[in-house]
């Protein structure tokens, strides 16, 4: 049976997908995590989920965000606005910026 | 762990729900996030009636996914507090139903004009960006987590919002008369926004000393003063006479707290102020209007755990 390993680096962080193992049970599973995924890379915490629980959609199969433009949903189309005045607000529209470039539409 | 151990830990994002942790921060908590939901929920319900005043396609679509977005909180916020084990979300979400669920100020205020969208996606989207910045160094790490997304997309909620006031103020005589008007009425609630000073808010101790708050409401309120009252004139609005406004000895401004409505607030607490009623009784008529949804929902789900081919 495969189990797939999510490692927390540090207190307060997500836990993100770092491998899998194989382990007759969630016991077992917990005990070679720890030893293939948690000795050498910063561990705070792991979980482990049945490899057959875990459910897929990729961009293959679908459009994520949609077809259409959605520009308006993004803080930097409002581009008469400055948002220095707010920290958290420049904050936000930085980290959006980030995932358009990301998403490749700038 | 007790009490005194989650107040010698409390830290940004100590404390997650494998911490064995004592029921006086879990309800403390829940109360924190249950609110916080709840005031996301009727945000969204009372910013929805914005995409049929609002005059062009394009603020059409923005407003829409602002309400799709502050659902979106809502739904993260009650899994959060969910994790605390003290209520279900169902139990949340049916308090919120029969009028014992608690939200924001700003939202037991019906609106009724296009001019009154700035109010709350600029000035009162603003303030809870305010709030909601400071809670991602919350001691409860489901919140904070909860936090970083919902920041992520606030930024779009108050740009849009500042560019709904920047229309308005730079458009027709008329359309600034009616910004200004609705602007007097909306400041003092704005100001009440984040509650009054800190020794008259009971919660507020407690939730700073096992870190669920790291910034008092008096802070937050002033911070949220000296960024936004500069904005407002920016674009020609005046602030009202009253309650003043006065110059602290730093340089920041302050506001005169006994010239605010304070009966009226604290009614509004209670889900007993006439716009409380209207709100929550309109959220509770739509719900049922859709009660065939959710029935269905849970039909095909029944079914489909019995015998996986009636589902087909």
């Amino acid at each position: 049976m495969i189990w797939e390993v999510f490692r927390q680096e540090e207190a307060g962080d997500r836990h993100t997908h770092c491998g899998n193992v194989h382990a007759p049970d969630r016991e077992m599973a917990l005990l070679f995590a720890q030893i293939q995924h948690g000795r050498r890379m910063q561990t705070n915490s792991l979980w482990v989920a049945p490899s057959d629980e875990i459910g897929e959609v990729d961009a293959d199969e679908t459009e994520f965000g949609g077809t259409t433009d959605k520009s308006y949903r993004w803080a930097i189309t409002y581009n008469e606005i400055d948002a220095s005045f707010a920290e958290e607000v420049a904050e936000s529209e930085a980290e959006q910026e980030e995932a358009a470039e990301k998403r490749g539409d700038v | 762990m007790d009490i005194d151990d989650v107040k010698a830990r409390a830290g940004p994002r100590e404390f997650s729900p494998s911490d064995d942790l004592p029921l006086e921060y879990r309800e403390a908590a829940t109360r924190m996030l249950e609110f916080h939901a709840n005031s996301e929920v009727m945000g969204g319900y009372l910013d929805k009636e914005f995409t049929r005043m609002a005059p062009s396609l394009d603020r059409k679509l923005a407003c829409t996914a602002k309400c799709q977005d502050e659902i979106g909180h809502a739904q993260l916020l009650y899994r959060a507090a969910e994790t605390l084990g003290v209520k279900t979300r169902e139990e949340m979400l049916a308090d919120l139903t029969n009028g014992d669920g608690k939200f924001l100020n700003c939202f037991h205020y019906p609106v009724d004009s296009w001019y009154e969208a700035p109010m709350i996606d600029f000035f009162v989207d603003g303030a809870a960006m305010r709030r909601q910045a400071t809670l991602k160094d919350t001691s409860w790490e489901p919140y904070a987590h909860a936090m970083d997304k919902v920041c992520f997309e606030e930024g779009f909620h108050v740009k849009h919002g500042e560019d709904i006031l920047r229309e308005l103020m730079t458009s027709s005589k008329a359309n600034q008369e009616r910004t200004q008007e609705v602007f007097e009425d909306w400041w003092p609630r704005m100001l009440q926004f984040f509650g009054p000073t800190n020794d008259e808010s009971t919660h507020n101790d407690f939730a700073q000393q096992v870190g669920l708050k790291t910034v008092s409401n008096d802070e937050l309120r002033n911070s949220f003063l000296n960024m936004y009252m500069p904005k407002a004139e920016k674009y020609g609005l005046e602030i009202p006479e009253s309650p003043r406004i006065f110059e602290r000895d730093d340089g920041t401004m302050a506001v005169r707290e006994d010239d605010l409505d304070w009966d009226e607030f604290w009614t509004i607490a209670k889900n007993d102020f006439e716009g409380s009623h209207e709100q929550i009784g309109s959220r509770r008529r739509r719900q049922e209007a859709v009660e065939w949804v959710r029935e269905s929902m849970t039909d095909w789900e029944t079914a489909g755990a019995d015998s996986p081919q009636a589902a087909d």
